[in-house]
């Protein structure tokens, strides 16, 4: 079964690795994931990464 | 529906498809296996998934062929796991991951992966990876992996005693209804 609450557990080296980005239409400031990142605040596509 | 080759090994006892093409638009797909089961469907939009940690918050894009999976390494209700899926799916439910070795980890029933590959483990803990691509499950499930094309899923490694089920989203509702 699964390892609930038990001792194995496999370590991947290949953790969540979000990149900054900033909305160029909103200002917002956010740790993105994806292929093609979209601000979280006024779901614009239109951001860069910092 | 279509299955490819069957890869038998140990006289059938682990029997698996290698790979299966399901179609599958906004319907959603059970997998249902002798003590637990998973739930998957297309996202169907376009959307932003946070995903929280201790750390940080994450900011996922969704996108409409991605996959919404939810698994009950139990097993449990199909109806419960639904609810979950609609929760993210169509609310858009912010998914939290616990730190390594939090007591809560043991009370999960079902976790929930969002992405266009999700891999099943049954060797991670329960609630802790922030890894979208994979997802805790039971043995019968581990090594399963679910991929998003348009059009349908393709189901790699699924052993042959898995059942696979359509389920009609509009039908279920209805059937609710009544």
């Amino acid at each position: 079964m699964c390892t609930v609450g038990g001792p194995v557990d496999i370590e991947f080296n290949e953790r969540v690795k979000g990149k900054n980005y900033r909305c160029k239409d909103c200002g917002e400031r956010f740790k993105g994931l994806g292929k093609r990142p979209m601000c979280p605040s006024c779901q614009s596509e239109n951001v860069e990464e910092v | 529906m279509s299955k490819k080759s069957e890869n038998e090994r140990s006289g059938g006892l682990l029997a698996r498809w290698d790979e299966m093409i399901v179609p599958l638009d906004g319907e959603t797909l059970l997998l249902r296996g002798e003590r637990s089961l998973l739930l998957a469907a297309k996202a169907s939009s376009r959307f932003v998934l946070f995903i929280e940690t201790v750390e940080d918050e994450y900011c996922q894009a969704v996108d409409p062929d991605d996959l919404v999976a939810v698994s009950m390494p139990e097993g449990g209700p199909a109806e419960q796991a639904e609810m979950m899926l609609e929760l993210v799916r169509r609310y858009h439910t912010p998914l939290v991951v616990l730190p390594k070795d939090h007591p809560g980890t043991g009370r999960l029933s079902m976790v929930v992966s969002v992405g266009s590959q999700i891999h099943l483990s049954c060797t991670i803990q329960r609630g802790t990876h922030p890894e979208q691509h994979l997802l805790c499950s039971s043995e019968e499930f581990s090594g399963v992996s679910l991929s998003g094309v348009p059009g349908g899923v393709v189901i790699k490694n699924l052993p042959s005693r898995i059942e696979v089920v359509v389920l009609d989203a509009e039908k279920s509702a209805e059937d609710k209804q009544q």
